[in-house]
């Protein structure tokens, strides 16, 4: 399924509980096709920021865009949507439970049969179709959970948090899928706090603090853009004086690896050159891609934990 | 629309299932008709004697007589010969042969007074059952000894007051009397299926709110379904349910009357007084405006408890704010129970119209005819207002409450969320 247009658009959006701030000025468009991630650490604003696109909390100011209009329910029947608050009706058999969603989402009675039962072999959990959901493990639980949002093939998939509370098996299995769901033209975006998942799925961040914006940015351009020249080298047998170089600022041993800060102005290729130069023989020269979590915290500082109280709503 | 009759599907289907709805729907008959049995079976019990009781007659006069009394009774007694001694069946009591022995003499004859002798006092049906059988043969016996017994006879049978309608021919009386007591069921039926439905099946309504709010299972349900849409379809599910079981219950009822029809038809003398029986029915009439009053009443205090459901954190907050609708459901029904018995006093016929007590307290009036039919439309619009206005502030509270965890809320919060939502 393919669209066009934006798929979500925040312009200027503010949202508060109280005397709390969750969200402010907040802008954001999301593009077709794309696996968006929103990031940032707990309490800085994300559910809000995802319950104002699922037309569940209203702005306070700004405006909220779903395909191109106000987050009505035919907007939204067009998203499925993982919640953070992960509920289900724990008396209700697995099968059950998923046509209902299938129902409530407009998927005919047998046709979200079929699909659960599909969903169910596929992630491992046909054997407990006819289980009640409370006799599952958390896990599995939230494995129900992800195929009752996706049962109405959306084209849209709002994630809150996907991956907690799953072993780093089953993160896999739900990985792969998210993947096969943007093969297949979906859009999809999930809020993590996570920033090495975020950085293994996402083509485009947003990165939250303190309930503002930070960064807004495709993934590999960021990347590059917050590269800082440091490279990592490592060598057979005894190491040169590498500290002692002309053109390197600062020496660091990352475990057989030494990361060199080249100074102002110096590009890689002369350290390169210099290695070479030194007739070591070299198993390794990277240049160092910045990783998400410092490039965060080179705008925001280290993610803080905000109180955030709440009186209508979490806002976490 | 489709998505509401899901949510009422889920609703009826999960509640129909549960262990709870099963045990209180068949285990409510199955009580009282086991408690029934038990009661009966003990009384039965410890009325098979082990051993012989016999009988002796000093009179002359009785004795057979009581044999065959006692033996309709149920009593297998053995009639001693004339001239047996007292001291023998003593004797035979003593050594256990006899359980007991029952003595008629001069004073039997006129005073019906008789001595059960044994080593152990008889049972209270026992001296029950002995006393009348053997009261009722010695009457027998005086009677036919009087001149004009018969009509003495008759005075004992306990006279009778018979009523002769002034103005109305005597089938249009025979009607009359046979609506009051039709009215008279129906009301007092119809009132307790209000009351309960009410009381119950609201509160599981709040009951149901409460739990899809606890476990969060709500914002994913809302997500896709407007929350008057879920809330619409958690109240006719439960309503369903609840209709569910009541019919199980009068279908239980239906069960045993019709078991118990083949002794009516044998009792009743001709087929006139079966037909008779038909007319207590109540007409379709009195079943439509019960079926109106129970829509209404259930309703409004369901969207209620929602609300109050929606409000709460826990089922303990509920119990504490539920409190109000729980007295308002309470008050009528006590209030009714004063004028069936007959403390009809008309200023409660206007106490009926508030919309709260309607249909606990309208209904039976309706049917009993005891209002005039101006006041029952009146409070059937009053009613459906006051459903409006009710389920419009019900569903405002409902939409913001089920997404919030926070404190319940003051009743300043509770106008805001009104207001605001």
């Amino acid at each position: 399924m393919t669209q066009n247009g934006t798929v979500v658009r925040l312009s200027g959006v503010r949202k508060t509980f109280g005397a709390h701030t969750a969200v402010d000025d907040f802008d954001l468009k999301i593009e077709p096709g794309t696996i968006y991630g929103l990031l940032g650490p707990n309490g800085s604003g994300k559910t809000t920021t995802i319950r104002m696109m699922m037309g569940i909390l209203l702005p306070d100011s700004g405006a909220v865009e779903l395909f191109g209009g106000a987050p009505d329910f035919a907007r939204r029947s067009r998203v499925g949507y993982l919640p953070e608050e992960r509920g289900v009706y724990e008396k209700m058999k697995v099968l059950d439970q998923l046509v209902f969603f299938g129902e409530i989402r407009g998927v005919g009675r047998s046709l979200a049969r079929t699909r659960a039962e599909e969903w169910l072999e596929r992630l491992g959990l046909s054997e407990w179709a006819s289980k009640k959901v409370q006799a599952l493990s958390k896990g599995m639980q939230q494995k129900v959970q992800f195929i009752s949002t996706v049962l109405h093939d959306p084209e849209l998939l709002i994630l809150d948090e996907p991956f907690s509370g799953l072993d780093p098996i089953n993160q896999d299995v739900l990985e792969e899928i998210v993947l096969e769901e943007k093969e297949r033209g979906k859009t999809i975006l999930f809020s993590t706090h996570l920033m090495e998942q975020a950085e293994r799925l996402c083509e485009r961040v947003c990165l939250i603090s303190r309930s503002r914006k930070v960064l807004d940015d495709d993934l590999r351009e960021l990347k590059r853009r917050e590269r800082t020249g440091v490279v990592a080298v490592e060598f057979e047998g005894e190491a040169p004086p590498v500290a002692t170089w002309p053109g390197v600022s600062e020496v660091e041993e990352a475990g057989d690896a030494l990361h060199l800060t080249p100074q102002d102005g110096v590009l890689p290729d002369e350290i390169l050159a210099q290695v070479v130069a030194g007739g070591v023989s070299l198993r390794r020269f990277e240049l160092l891609e910045p990783r998400l979590h410092e490039i965060f915290v080179r705008h925001a500082g280290e993610p803080a934990e905000d109180d955030a109280p709440s009186q209508t709503g979490g806002a976490s | 629309m489709k998505q509401v009759w899901s949510v009422i599907r889920r609703e009826y289907v999960e509640r129909v299932k549960t262990r709870a709805f099963i045990l209180s729907t068949l285990g409510m008959p199955l009580l009282i008709i086991g408690i029934m049995a038990v009661v009966g079976f003990v009384a039965v019990l410890s009325e098979q004697s082990e051993r012989q009781i016999a009988l002796i007659d000093l009179n002359g006069q009785l004795g057979e007589r009581v044999q065959q009394a006692l033996d309709r009774a149920g009593y297998d007694v053995e009639l001693a010969a004339p001239g047996t001694d007292t001291e023998d069946l003593d004797q035979q009591v003593l050594d256990e042969e006899l359980e007991a022995y029952i003595v008629l003499d001069d004073t039997t004859a006129s005073e019906a007074v008789f001595a059960y002798r044994s080593k152990e006092p008889p049972g209270g049906v026992r001296s029950q059952l002995m006393r009348s059988a053997i009261v009722e043969e010695v009457v027998d016996l005086r009677l036919g000894q009087l001149e004009d017994g018969e009509s003495v006879r008759r005075l004992f049978q306990g006279g009778s007051l018979e009523y002769e309608p002034v103005g109305l021919d005597e089938e249009e009386a025979e009607e009359a009397e046979a609506e009051r007591i039709t009215g008279m069921i129906t009301g007092i039926a119809g009132g307790i299926i209000l009351y309960i439905m009410m009381l119950a099946y609201g509160a599981q309504t709040l009951q149901s709110v409460l739990e899809e709010k606890q476990s969060r299972v709500v914002e994913l349900v809302v997500s896709s379904l407007r929350p008057w849409q879920l809330m619409l379809g958690k109240i006719v599910g439960v309503g369903a349910v609840g209709l569910t079981q009541v019919a199980i219950w009068i279908g239980c009822v239906a069960l045993l009357a019709g078991l118990a029809l083949p002794s009516l038809i044998a009792a009743a003398s001709d087929f006139e007084e079966l037909a008779q029986f038909r007319q207590y029915l109540p007409g379709p009439g009195a079943v439509l405006l019960l079926v109106v009053f129970f829509l209404l009443g259930y309703f409004l205090y369901s969207s209620l408890f929602a609300a109050v459901g929606a409000m709460c954190r826990n089922l303990q907050e509920a119990g504490q704010t539920q409190a109000p609708l729980i007295f308002l459901i309470i008050i009528p029904f006590m209030l009714q129970m004063m004028t069936f018995q007959g403390n009809n006093m008309q200023w409660m016929n206007w106490v009926a119209l508030f919309p709260f007590f309607s249909p606990i307290m309208m209904y039976p009036r309706a049917v009993m005819g005891d209002v005039p039919a101006w006041m029952v439309a009146v409070s059937i619009v009053l009613m459906a207002l006051t459903v409006w206005g009710a389920a419009w502030v019900a569903g405002r509270i409902y939409k913001v409450g089920i997404l919030s965890q926070g404190n319940r809320p003051s009743p300043r919060e509770l106008i805001r969320w009104i207001r605001e939502a």
